[in-house]
């Protein structure tokens, strides 16, 4: 296909340089510079996808980030698809593959367009609720039916191959959109010396001005552009980000900026690359010069392709040399849309007539027009267009003075494309975004900015000051304002001088009557991409939803990508019409972000794969990657999880690994075990007040396990704690809970007792920890030490000594949660694993063997020791676990939990507590989670009495082992239980006590 | 090797080993810095060196208390930093962490000794930590160094906000490090030796569209 409705010159497009592209298979050229829009255009492409509700064909509509209904699939390979693409805002690059969203099996020929069509009027809104939710077993048929028909786009099903991400920004002063108001602003500001972003979504800075007719300072306007672009690009403090769409306006002037980096030059970047950059800005004061957005007329048949605005027709032309079709008929509200028609002239084209809606028109244009011998309809408005897959004429009709009636006789013109303006709307969308409500200005017949919330300004057109004089004027003004807001001084600077022009009154039309009712007329519409007609908006009025909120979620108006650019304003009125009512009575809806769509590639940036979370490693991390160590995720923790040798399964290496802990002695990495150091004359006391037993006689050279519980009298954490000096202790807690514990201690010390003299830090990643565990733990400890005395007296169970292992300076705590003679070795971890290495090598001969947290699990649920955060979960306090014992409520000052505990719940009688489960089949293993039922034949629902909390195989015992909570349990010791299975089964098990092995504790103490 | 402060009644030991044969491995051992060394042009923009096997304490105190200030001044030569502020002598770094806390780095196997003669010499409630095993230093210098950190933390770190000197506890990444700016384009990040695979491995990530090169 040739590019039929390229214009022979002119444009910014370079006419040298051809580029090929794919279309829905179909090879087409446009050139260097185009947007893929502005060459389907070009290439005569009319029908570039299928509305969503109807499916009816629709084509180009704007030029920019308001365009409806150009919405495409682009993606040469599966794995750099990407959805949602505005044809509109992405540049032509070689070898671009691109392909419409909507329509099936081809948006040319659609298999809904007959629905879209004869079953238009059974269509009303809700009509998907109303119609495919019945009967509910058939929602996922119909789900199906409806996803593909309202396509839309498609997500890779291969992983991203692009890499995306993102950057911190701080800025003084961040100015949107880079059009007159924008440059002016930052033109104004640049000398300051302050940090300045002028960010602005389009390839090429300038806006407006690039397809402007206008002298600015005596230059074109487009020339002053470019050299105000490079004025700007001289300065170090000022950062120019083009192709990068402010999207969101956040909490304290936090603005994310989409950087499109290198989607204009190829489908992938090439290796080292970054696709796609989210700026995360955080902006003393922000300038919005967003600009504004052309509001289309609501008229019969105004969604057919070849009905545009009348403002992308003259981009169309001036910027990219596309006039897309030959005959022209105009219709407009106000001056501004004229030019439309004079650029369309200027390009050789036939202006069928240019249609002004107002009954008087007496601007400036209106008598260029005129002299330029251009037909003029005045009073009049295109009341429906005609054609099918291409506009091929319009009915014009008189209309009275207000825009509600028809009253002349209607005529039919023959045209194949038209324009409309319905006037200008402010794009106010970031502003919205921050809550601020917008305001209705009668004279701008628009929202504009309303109450500001944050540090914000706002120039030109989203104020309604369209002209582009008060553009450049408002700029300057705002960008002074904002620079001296932000603490710089500057000079005066006058605004860049362009020519005023007389321009008449703009009229304010949304919808053009029809010689029909609108519910009987032809369609209508108001929000293309949410196929959201006048006559879906008068029903929903008429059907009770007053408030446009509703009428929004009823009809789908503004949802999605488009958020109501080109019909929210027009859906208002028609609302606000139906009920009688004002616009600004009828209110609007609050636009949110993103402004356009994002890519979650952008959002996610480089926090994907192994950067996706850290994973924190300790220092002998290495040795257990070589032993073959599978890992479990322990809070961002990787702990050795078993060390399995060939041909084992799970069990057998839990088996090996606890028995050879059990027989001779085995070793872990406890490293990671939360610890924190406390110093202060107050550190005895307040380890009273946070833990609920006694620390005021623990001696030097002593340790005592300690239980913590919240406010609520709920277990929260445990742990053993060592006394290492009167006023010197150093804590332990579990694994997952030392951040959370270390700010307990914080809060309650800042908060509470600020009077207390006592310090916290944290030497969790200090501290290498070996833990050696097993009847020859002390033979091994005894080769790598010669300061520490061993023998039982000396060293006793729970006490803890200094000295050197293995040639290194250590601290040995004889402390031990297996139940076994245990020594955890504590070295500086800049060398835990040369002593962890020395440990191995001295314990070879006794067989030493590395365990990881599942034979941890089993040797501790062997002598009944609980895991916080498994065998409790928040609502189980001490007594429940049967760890009365580690209550004190003697201590003379109160403690954290104390009156919790006491609530009336925590001391009925009936709760749930902590047991040993003895199943009566030895080897059957109950699943953790299973709950305990005393009559398993009970119709459901069953009296639940609780579920087991931890569950394993032991293989020193030869039998399961497992702790359940129980109701009452601790008085049911020796009771049946049953366990009914998902699966059928049903495990009996006698309640006993959890302390299945070495019940004296003769074992530790050897 | 052990020492009780009688005043305080707080422990210190010196945890570095007489023997000098035993293996030390600092945070980032596992990276393998004199490999990635060997490896890559010499003129990447930016340049990364571990200051490896500093000794680190941990001072808490009150900033107001003069016998802090006092016993700071007589011990290192210099006053105690506060509000984000470091100050540096002979090796010897002191970095503001929080109104009560400070983060000080000296030589290796001095830290024993300085900690000992900062409890003597401090006469009020304070805390000395050992923390040497737990975090190590990298310093980052070179053209594109301040962008590629903007990358890591989402501190201001422009120079009219961190001036040289200026110290910050911020994100990097989604870990934590102290930040410390030390020239025009050269700053130093303390990080954790847990977090310290994770925060080479996003600090390369972020080096990656700029060069960098590894000093030993």
């Amino acid at each position: 296909m040739t590019q039929k409705n390229r214009l022979a010159s002119g444009g910014r497009i370079d006419h040298q340089r051809p580029l090929n592209f794919t279309y829905n298979g179909k090879a087409l050229t446009g050139f260097h510079g185009d947007t893929v829009a502005s060459a389907l255009l070009a290439n005569g492409v009319d029908i570039v996808g299928r509305s969503f509700k109807y499916s009816r064909p629709r084509g180009i509509m704007a030029a920019g980030a308001e365009e409806p209904n150009a919405l495409l699939q682009l993606g040469a390979t599966e794995a750099t698809q990407t959805p949602n693409v505005r044809a509109t805002q992405q540049d032509l690059f070689e070898g671009l593959v691109a392909s419409s969203t909507n329509g099936w099996p081809s948006p040319e020929n659609d298999a809904m367009g007959f629905v879209g069509k004869v079953g238009a009027r059974f269509m009303p809104p809700g009509f998907y609720y109303k119609t495919f939710m019945f009967p509910q077993s058939m929602w996922g048929t119909y789900e199906k039916f409806i996803r593909k028909a309202a396509g839309f786009g498609r997500s890779s099903l291969e992983s991203d191959v692009d890499v995306y991400d993102n950057i911190n920004q701080h800025a003084d002063v961040l100015i949107v959109g880079a059009g007159p108001a924008g440059l002016s602003a930052a033109l104004a500001a640049a000398k300051s010396g302050a940090r300045i972003i002028l960010a602005d979504e389009q390839s090429e800075m300038g806006g407006s001005l690039l397809d402007s007719p206008a002298l600015i300072d005596g230059q074109p306007a487009d020339e002053w552009a470019v050299s105000a672009i490079e004025e700007l690009s001289s300065f170090d403090n000022v950062m120019l980000l083009s192709r990068s769409t402010v999207n969101g306006y956040h909490d304290h002037n936090f603005l994310t900026i989409h950087e499109r980096c290198t989607d204009h030059v190829s489908d992938c970047a090439v290796n080292g690359q970054i696709r796609q950059r989210m700026h995360r800005v955080r902006a003393k004061w922000v300038v919005l010069a967003t600009g504004s957005h052309e509001r289309p007329l609501v008229f019969g048949n105004n969604d057919i392709p070849g009905v545009m605005l009348a403002s992308a027709v003259s981009t169309y032309i001036r910027r990219y040399a596309v006039a897309p079709g030959n005959k022209l008929v105009l219709m407009t509200t106000n001056d501004n849309a004229y030019q439309a028609a004079f650029d369309w002239a200027d390009a050789g084209h036939e202006v069928v007539a240019i249609v002004d809606t107002r009954a008087n028109p007496s601007g400036a244009c209106v008598e260029a027009a005129k002299s330029r011998g251009l037909k003029v309809i005045i009073g009049s408005a295109v009341i429906e267009a005609k054609g099918d897959k291409r506009v091929n004429g319009v009915l014009i009709a008189g209309i009275d003075e207000v825009g509600e009636k028809v009253t002349g006789s209607v005529e039919p013109y023959d045209c194949d494309i038209l324009a409309s303006s319905g006037g200008w709307s402010p794009a106010i969308h970031l502003s919205c975004h921050t809550g601020s409500r917008p305001v209705w200005s009668d004279e701008v017949i628009g929202f504009v900015p309303g109450e500001t919330v944050q540090k914000q300004l706002s120039a030109g057109a989203i104020n309604g000051s369209f002209s582009l004089e008060s553009c450049l004027k408002e700029g300057t003004e705002q960008g002074l304002i904002a620079i001296r807001n932000a603490g710089f001084d500057i000079e005066d600077r006058s605004a860049p001088k362009t020519a005023p022009v007389n321009e008449d009154r703009a009229m304010a039309l949304f919808h053009i009557p029809h010689t029909k009712s609108t519910s009987r007329g032809p369609k209508q519409f108001v929000d293309f991409q949410n196929d959201v007609t006048a006559s879906a908006i008068e029903l929903a009025t008429r059907e009770g939803f007053e408030s446009i909120e509703h009428v929004k979620r009823y009809t789908a108006m503004g949802f999605g990508t488009d958020q109501g650019k080109t019909g929210n304003i027009n859906g208002m009125a028609i609302a606000a019409k139906s009920l009688n009512k004002s616009i600004p009575e009828t209110g609007t809806t609050i636009f949110r972000p993103n402004y356009t769509p994002v890519t979650f590639g952008a959002i996610t940036g480089r926090n994907v794969g192994e950067l996706f979370d850290p994973e924190r490693y300790t220092a002998i991390h290495r040795w257990h990657v070589e032993q073959g160590a599978l890992f479990e995720d322990v809070g961002q923790w990787k702990r050795p999880w078993y060390y399995p040798k060939a041909g084992e399964s799970i069990q057998d290496t839990l088996n090996r690994e606890c028995t050879a802990t059990r027989e001779s002695v085995g070793i872990l990495d406890a490293s990671t075990l939360g610890k924190i150091d406390i110093q202060g004359k107050d550190a005895r006391e307040f380890l009273g007040r946070v833990y609920t037993n006694a620390w005021a006689k623990l001696a030097i050279g002593k340790c005592r396990y300690g239980l913590m519980c919240g406010e609520d009298g709920m277990v929260f954490d445990d742990g053993v704690t060592a006394c290492l000096g009167e006023n010197h202790f150093l804590m332990t807690t579990t694994t997952g809970g030392a951040a959370r514990v270390l700010s307990w201690l914080e809060i309650y010390h800042q908060t509470e007792w600020p009077e207390m003299e006592v310090y916290f830090n944290s030497v969790t990643d200090h501290w290498s920890t070996a833990t050696i565990s097993g009847p020859n733990a002390r033979k091994v400890l005894a080769k790598l030490t010669d300061d520490i005395e061993l023998d039982a007296e000396s060293f006793k169970f729970m006490d803890w000594h200094t000295g050197t292992v293995a040639g290194v300076p250590a601290r040995v705590f004889r402390i031990s949660f297996t139940g076994e003679l245990s020594y955890e070795i504590n070295v500086s971890a800049n060398y835990g694993l040369a002593v962890w290495e020395k440990i191995m090598e001295a314990g070879s001969e006794f067989n030493i063997t590395p365990y990881g947290t599942e034979s941890m699990h089993v040797l501790r649920a062997e002598k009944g020791f609980i895991i916080v955060g498994q065998d409790t979960d928040g609502s189980v306090h001490p007594h429940d676990i049967n760890h009365g014992w580690a209550v004190v409520d003697s201590k003379p000052f109160s403690f954290i939990g104390k009156r919790g505990m006491k609530r009336a719940d925590c001391v009925r009688p009936n709760r749930k507590q902590l047991v040993g489960l003895k199943t009566k089949v030895p080897d059957a293993v109950i699943p953790e989670g299973a709950q305990a039922v005393n009559d398993f034949e009970q119709p459901v629902p069953m009296d639940m009495l609780g579920h087991v909390t931890s569950s394993y195989y032991s293989a020193n015992l030869g039998r399961s082992i497992a702790m359940g909570m129980i109701k009452s349990g601790l008085s049911r010791i020796g009771e049946t239980v049953y366990y009914p299975l998902a699966d059928g089964r049903v495990i009996e098990a006698e309640i006993c006590s959890p302390v299945f092995y070495d019940p004296k504790g003769e074992r530790q103490r050897v | 090797m052990f020492d009780v402060n009688k005043s305080m009644q707080t422990v210190q030991m010196n945890l570095i080993p007489n023997d000098v044969s035993v293996r030390a491995e600092t945070p980032l051992h596992h990276v393998d810095l004199a490999t990635i060394a060997t490896q890559g042009a010499q003129d990447r923009n930016i340049k990364i060196q571990e200051l490896a096997l500093l000794d680190h304490l941990v001072l808490r105190g009150h900033a107001d208390n003069a016998a802090l200030t006092t016993g700071i001044q007589s011990v290192m030569g210099v006053s105690l930093p506060i509000n984000l502020q470091s100050v540096e002598k002979e090796g010897q770094v002191i970095r503001w962490i929080s109104p009560d806390e400070w983060l000080i780095t000296t030589p290796h196997g001095t830290g024993f000794a300085l900690e000992q003669q900062l409890r003597n010499a401090i006469s009020t409630h304070c805390a000395v930590v050992n923390v040497s095993g737990g975090q190590t230093v990298i310093t980052v210098e070179g053209a594109g160094t301040e962008e590629m950190l903007r990358k890591c933390t989402p501190y201001d770190i422009h120079i009219s906000n961190m001036p040289v000197g200026k110290v910050v506890t911020s994100l990097f990444g989604k870990a934590q490090a102290v930040i410390r700016r030390t020239g025009e384009q050269q700053f130093e990040v303390v990080i954790r030796r847990s977090f310290s695979d994770y925060c080479w491995l996003w600090l390369q990530d972020s080096c990656r569209e700029f060069g960098f090169t590894v000093k030993l």
